[in-house]
């Protein structure tokens, strides 16, 4: 079913009400976290057109953060700038998986409509979308992203305008907030027991790579690569023994 | 011209490169669905990198002093309870509070 033929009597505006009302218990907890993203990405030294510019178009709040935690420690130049992109890209990659199931959805969408509509698509995006059936609508899909993408796009520059007044970030524990965020981040992910093997692959990589190596991101790679590997021996067992 | 205005042309280069591979990651969802199947073994890996970057990128600084390990199996312990915001918090004051003590 295509997203122009409407299954229920709603008029797009309707339909665009019901989404902005639906994502509104998200920005109440996006828009702290976002506050919290320019505040770090102050104390990196971006200013909040930097943040504001990031914000309005990676539009990715978990890659938004490895990418300012990255910049932070090594830069933006040369092969550092491109790790950063390349860590963008793998925190991201789950968007491949998320785009995937809503393939029905999108079938009968022109492409460059489809291709707009899609840049949209975060965590909490997909999942009203999907909440949302076969019913999904175009205006609603847009009434969830304009909501969430103003939220986050004011949040994170608010934030580094205040950062930026706070004269030393890094003291009162600061460093690990990063640390915390991530944790948090990681602990959505979590689908049970059959989660742990491919994290404990990930941190033994990591902590390996980066003792040889001196700074750098190389241990972000071979975690990715070490937890990917795991996952994908354990999906083919549970393919074998089903 | 006010700082906050200010544009760095590196980090401006690197957000270019970001977006970039993030949009292709979301429209390429549909398009691959559409012309492979990818197997059991392939899906899995995708879907356990998020986790498995996340983990590579806390391991060694969790892991480089005893009081930050203890504060992080903390906010581990209460991420999936409480609001993040409140997770975040409580494991700052927790690392600061053990800093001092070990």
């Amino acid at each position: 079913m295509s997203m122009d033929s409407i299954t229920i009597p709603a008029s797009p505006r309707q339909e665009f009400a019901s989404g902005v009302v639906h994502c509104l218990p998200i920005v109440a907890g996006a828009v702290p976290f976002g506050f919290l993203l320019g505040s770090l990405a102050a104390k990196a030294g971006l200013s909040a057109l930097d943040m504001g510019l990031m914000s309005a178009l990676v539009f990715a709040g978990s890659s938004q953060f490895v990418a300012v935690e990255l910049l932070d420690k090594n830069g933006s130049g040369g092969s550092a700038g491109l790790a950063v992109v390349g860590a963008i890209l793998l925190v991201n990659l789950r968007h491949l998986l998320m785009g995937a199931t809503l393939e029905q959805q999108f079938r009968g969408v022109p492409r460059a409509r489809a291709g707009l509509a899609l840049f949209f698509m975060t965590d909490e995006q997909w999942a009203l979308a999907l909440r949302r059936g076969p019913e999904l609508t175009l205006a609603y899909w847009y009434g969830v992203a304009a909501t969430l993408y103003l939220a986050w796009l004011t949040s994170t520059v608010a934030g580094t305008l205040a950062g930026a007044l706070i004269a030393d970030p890094t003291a009162w524990g600061l460093d690990f907030t990063f640390i915390a965020v991530f944790l948090c981040l990681l602990a959505g992910f979590w689908r049970g027991a059959g989660s742990l093997p491919p994290w404990l692959a990930s941190a033994a990589a990591a902590l390996a790579v980066h003792a040889l190596s001196s700074g750098g991101t190389w241990h972000i790679l071979a975690g990715a690569l070490a937890g990917g590997a795991v996952a994908a021996v354990q999906g083919k067992r549970r393919m074998r023994d089903a | 011209m006010p700082e906050s205005l200010q544009l760095d042309w590196s980090v401006f280069a690197v957000v270019l490169g970001g977006a970039l591979v993030t949009w292709m990651t979301r429209i390429g969802g549909p398009w691959l669905i559409a012309r492979t199947r990818p197997g059991p073994a392939a899906s899995a890996a995708l879907e356990a990198t998020p986790g498995a970057v996340l983990v590579a990128l806390v391991a060694p600084a969790a892991l480089s002093r005893p009081s930050d390990a203890l504060a992080a199996a903390f906010v581990c312990l209460i991420a999936r309870r409480v609001p993040m915001v409140v997770a975040v918090v409580a494991g700052v004051v927790a690392v600061v509070v053990l800093r001092r003590l070990i």
